[in-house]
């Protein structure tokens, strides 16, 4: 359970995200769309602990800024955009990675049996077994981006934070990658909160959505009544429905 | 599955091999590095002169008196404090470039240094000496210097950018060791008749050394080694970005600072003893990430290895090339690393 109030943030001091509120229920998903700038990514990079912010984060009824940074990052794990990869780990390596605050072996980290076959499930979970013994600086983006993935789940958060998870990623692996999150949640009872670019994608993840612009949030709640061709239009500033109706029927006639 | 599972196995032991080999080449160089010199000493009659000092055992009587005092009081010590130099410096290095996540950094951009060279000037040139610790002033002071300026320079980063990002850090660094090196500078122009002492502290030497600094110094580098290799995993994590590693439950800025103080001290404590020797720290962790790979379990101790066997090696040039006089060993060290480093880094970017 996430509940944020009155979050204002942004970078030398300039207010990116403005007096945001919102609530995230148990067994609930978020998708949080909003033009480019918006303050979306900034918006869960504060909920992540990496950026100051003014305002109130709590979960399970406890405020964000009374608890240790190793006990939030039990609690909330973030997939970040991808940045540059300079060293050359091993697929398993990095997953492994993920487990830092579950292994018990404090001294040298080596980790059990049990973390070990955690980051297997992990693994088969994005689908990169048969690469796992490759260097990272040897996948592709989309690959990268499963392992990275993958290395979040390793981690066994309450709350996953996801920056545009779909980037790279093939048409597949879009839709796959969506589906497993929602299997994710409803099956371990847990939250994910998706910065998402793609509107139906956004659509299929959750059934609640966040709309942002400038900074602040234009519409919040159930999906079906939220979302409307007006808001859209208003938010993204191009006829978005008109658009994506169009679209459906340029395909149709391809298909013939 | 299986196939899978033999690859692994064969991994690990070419591991295993290539860290055996690398042990006994170090072995190896360090029988080389006391055998080697006016005298040839051979291996068995260094083992007999070891077992004869810390043993007690009796000495066999083709072994000349000579002979023990050039192993136990020249060749000994002098080699083993270039191993401990050279693996103090290199682990210090492969730590600095994984902090700072740039392959380029080292203790000396970030003002170590120039800050030892700074209490060098005023122990060398000025004479100015602590009461009581007499030849122990210089390595004291510049140790203390050394540290100082490199927790000056991640304060004042931490102070002017919260967040202490690496690009902060390397470009305070490299503004503090311009201002400490002029300082230096301008107290050798007043003090020229004893510039010529500088200069050679300065280019490093492992001559006119004995136990007493190994007893001190092994000690702070084993420590020091030690406690780095204990944050392996921090320093894997830290080499994805400081955001990431965040989020993975590194508790960033106190690891980060602990990180850059041991290095800082690792490299401090050793040229305040020998002088600024360069380059091992810039080299050996890169050699070692191609040979064995980017883990910190790995990187760490075998960064301490190589950098100790390619220390001992570059004293043993500088002291044998043109016997009886001697090189700096910081210029060998730098003659030897410098078109090596090149090699590896602009090579690499070459072919990509």
């Amino acid at each position: 359970m996430l509940t944020i109030r009155d979050l204002s943030t942004g970078y030398g001091g300039v207010d990116v995200v403005k007096n945001i509120s919102f609530h995230v229920g148990d067994n609930e998903n978020l998708s949080i769309i909003g033009p480019n700038g918006c303050g979306k990514t900034t918006l869960l990079r504060a909920i992540a602990n990496i950026l100051p912010y003014r305002g109130e984060v709590e979960i399970d009824g406890k405020l964000l800024a009374d608890m240790k940074h190793k006990d939030i990052s039990r609690k909330i794990a973030m997939l970040s955009q991808m940045s540059g990869v300079y060293f050359q780990y091993s697929v398993y390596d990095t997953v492994m990675m993920g487990r830092y605050l579950h292994i018990k072996d404090k001294i040298l980290g080596l980790p059990s049996q049990e973390d070990r076959d955690y980051v297997m499930s992990c693994l088969e979970a994005v689908d990169l077994m048969k690469v796992r013994n490759k260097a990272i600086t040897e996948l592709s983006g989309g690959q990268l981006q499963r392992v990275f993935l993958a290395r979040t789940l390793a981690q066994s958060p309450d709350i996953i934070l996801l920056d545009e998870p779909t980037n790279h990623l093939d048409l597949k692996y879009q839709i796959e990658l969506v589906d497993y999150l929602k299997r994710w949640a409803v099956e371990n009872k847990r939250t994910v909160i998706g910065v998402m670019h793609d509107i139906n994608l956004a659509i299929k993840l959750s059934d609640h959505v966040l709309v942002m612009k400038n900074g602040e949030i234009r519409g919040i709640g159930k999906t079906n009544e939220v979302i409307s061709d007006a808001l859209l239009e208003a938010v993204y500033e191009i006829d978005v429905a008109g658009y994506m109706r169009k679209s459906l029927k340029r395909w149709e006639t391809v298909r013939g | 599955m299986r196939m899978a599972q033999n690859k692994v196995y064969r991994v690990k032991n070419a591991m295993k091999t290539k860290v055996i080999i690398t042990v006994v080449l170090a072995l190896v160089v360090i029988l080389l590095g006391v055998g080697l010199g006016s005298v040839w000493v051979p291996p068995g009659e260094i083992w007999a002169v070891i077992r004869h000092r810390v043993a007690g055992a009796t000495l066999p009587e083709y072994i000349s008196q000579a002979a023990v005092s050039i192993v136990w009081t020249l060749r000994l010590p002098r080699t083993l404090l270039a191993f401990i130099v050279g693996a103090a410096l290199s682990v210090s290095g492969a730590v600095m470039q994984s902090v700072l996540r740039n392959p380029l950094a080292s203790s000396y951009t970030l003002g170590v240094s120039s800050g030892a060279s700074l209490a060098a000037g005023i122990v060398i040139l000025y004479g100015i000496t602590i009461p009581l610790l007499g030849v122990m002033s210089l390595p004291l002071m510049g140790f203390v210097f050394g540290l100082g300026t490199i927790v000056l320079v991640i304060a004042f980063a931490s102070r002017i950018d919260g967040r202490m990002e690496n690009n902060t850090i390397i470009l305070t660094g490299m503004v503090f060791s311009l201002f400490v090196n002029a300082v230096t500078t301008l107290m050798s122009a007043v003090r020229r008749e004893h510039l010529q002492r500088l200069i050679f502290w300065q280019m490093g030497s492992f001559s006119m050394r004995d136990w007493s600094t190994i007893l001190i110094l092994a000690p702070i580098a084993l420590v020091g080694i030690i406690y780095i290799i204990h944050f392996n995993r921090e320093l894997d994590m830290m080499t994805f970005g400081e955001e990431q590693a965040k989020t993975m439950g590194v508790n960033l800025k106190r690891v980060k600072w602990i990180l850059l103080v041991t290095a800082a001290a690792l490299t401090g404590s050793s040229i305040a003893f020998v002088g600024v020797i360069g380059f091992v720290d810039l080299v050996a962790p890169h050699i070692v990430r191609r040979v064995f790979g980017v883990s910190h379990r790995y990187v760490i101790p075998l960064s301490a290895v190589f950098g100790g066997t390619f220390m001992v090696l570059c004293d043993l040039v500088a002291r044998t090339v043109v016997s009886p006089s001697e090189l700096p060993v910081g210029a060998v060290s730098a003659l030897v690393g410098a078109p090596f480093f090149a090699y590896i880094y602009f090579g690499k970017r070459a072919r990509v």
